[in-house]
């Protein structure tokens, strides 16, 4: 910060004493730019007043995406940025899928209608319900090996780990 | 910022239950919100509203009660005596302890809970004359004032057509019981006790169009199949994917 001199009278350059002494009121005065940048618009939404026009300009042209990750605002990308083009990938897109409702005419319940009670279905009753016939009878029928394993499997008991993956991953949804 | 449920912890379980509103629909419709900051990324969340309300016997969801508890409204502050336990319901037989109407026996009409208030039918009444102006002397009419439940109003015992405090007690077989403390007899729950807005009783409800009826609700549609909810909702749209994705691994 420069210091405006307002003297009365000579200013002190003489290496010799001098026989009065000069009055200097100082004021403080800013010459620097505004205040750093530093705005506070806290009544309305402005757009954003901190950096230099270069800076602005650094950013828009080469933009840092580890810092664009923080100021996103969590909008989710729908494609990939390469050799300084926006390319667009399809999949990216979500795809809402809604079921048709047409002839759908009861969206209420009547207070008539005593409380259901249903317990849970789990992973255990999902097993239950899908193998468990095919092992009664296979034990009925003796028709399982030494190690347990079925003579004759059916098309789920075939299924791997692996594959039952894959085939859940193909639609493709991120979700379930 | 305030908890959700502060709100909603003043409106009682009675005014609850009787409106049939969602809960999300009376705490939206109280809400007295005098100023809330932009939603933007350089604000603070904070807003400044009502945390203490007047309840009256307008319900909280009127026009009335947010006339009565605006924002810039300052009101003093009215005890109420905590009750654990509520003993009175709709259509439950009350007599009259003080008052102009001391000793005379009614029906309640009408109960806020928040204020340990209940009206009786017809009873502690008062006149007062509506639309008032130069040419019209007004209308009058009869309203009924409301009465404190733990000194103005005692429930009546069944055996001897007296007033009493009564309890809350479990039967031998472990149901909960209103009972009378003087002469321990059982006072029963009123038929309109399950009196709401929208019905006098469950039973007599008459079901509109747009209601599903009881047995197309406990119908169960639900068949098991070695499918996740995506892979069944793509075989029914008839959607075909055969690609798969490429392995990802977790370090």
């Amino acid at each position: 910060m420069a210091h405006l001199i307002i003297g009365r009278g000579n200013t002190i350059t003489s290496m010799a004493t001098p026989s009065y002494v000069a009055l200097i009121n100082s004021r403080p005065l800013s010459t620097s730019a505004a205040a750093l940048g530093k705005r506070n618009f806290r009544k309305f939404l402005t757009y954003g007043k901190r950096g230099t026009r270069y800076l602005k300009k650094d950013m828009r042209t080469n933009p840092d995406p580890e810092l664009e990750k923080v100021f996103d605002r969590g909008v989710r990308p729908v494609g990939v940025v390469t050799e300084k083009k926006f390319k667009s990938i399809p999949e990216m897109i979500p795809e809402i899928i809604v079921p048709d409702l047409n002839g759908f005419k009861k969206p209420y319940v009547s207070y008539k209608v005593p409380d259901v009670i249903q317990g849970s279905f789990g992973p255990q009753d999902l097993f239950y319900a899908v193998y468990s016939d095919k092992i009664a009878e296979d034990v009925k029928n003796n028709k399982l090996n030494e190690d347990g394993s079925p003579a004759e499997p059916s098309e789920e008991e075939l299924l791997t780990a692996d594959e039952a993956k894959k085939k859940a991953l193909s639609i493709g949804s991120d979700m379930y | 910022m305030p908890r959700i449920t502060e709100i909603l912890k003043c409106v009682s379980d009675m005014t609850k239950q009787s409106s049939n509103l969602p809960e999300a629909y009376i705490k939206r419709a109280m809400e007295q919100v005098e100023w809330r900051t932009p939603k933007a990324i350089q604000y603070r969340q904070t807003e400044i509203k009502r945390k203490k309300f007047r309840f009256t016997t307008n319900r909280p969801w009127t026009q009335q009660f947010e006339k009565q508890n605006q924002p810039g409204l300052r009101r003093k502050k009215v005890f109420v005596e905590p009750i654990l336990e509520w003993t009175f319901f709709k259509g439950d037989r009350v007599e009259i302890l003080e008052g102009k109407d001391k000793g005379k026996q009614g029906l309640v009409n009408y109960i806020i809970q928040e204020r340990n208030w209940v009206m009786v039918e017809g009873l502690n009444c008062h006149y007062r004359t509506i639309g008032k102006k130069k040419n019209y002397p007004g209308m009058m009419v009869k309203s009924e004032a409301p009465l404190l439940v733990t000194t103005q109003v005692g429930l009546i015992d069944p055996s001897d057509n007296k007033p009493t405090q009564a309890e809350w007690r479990y039967t031998e077989e472990g149901d909960k019981v209103r009972v009378s403390v003087r002469s321990g007899r059982l006072i029963p729950l009123p038929k309109l006790a399950e009196e709401t807005q929208d019905y006098k009783t469950k039973s007599t409800y008459i079901e509109q169009e747009k209601d599903t009826p009881a047995e197309e609700l406990t119908r169960i549609t639900f068949e098991p199949q070695l499918k996740t909810f995506a892979m069944d909702i793509a075989d029914k749209m008839g959607i075909k994917e055969d690609r798969i994705p490429r392995k990802t691994y977790w370090y």
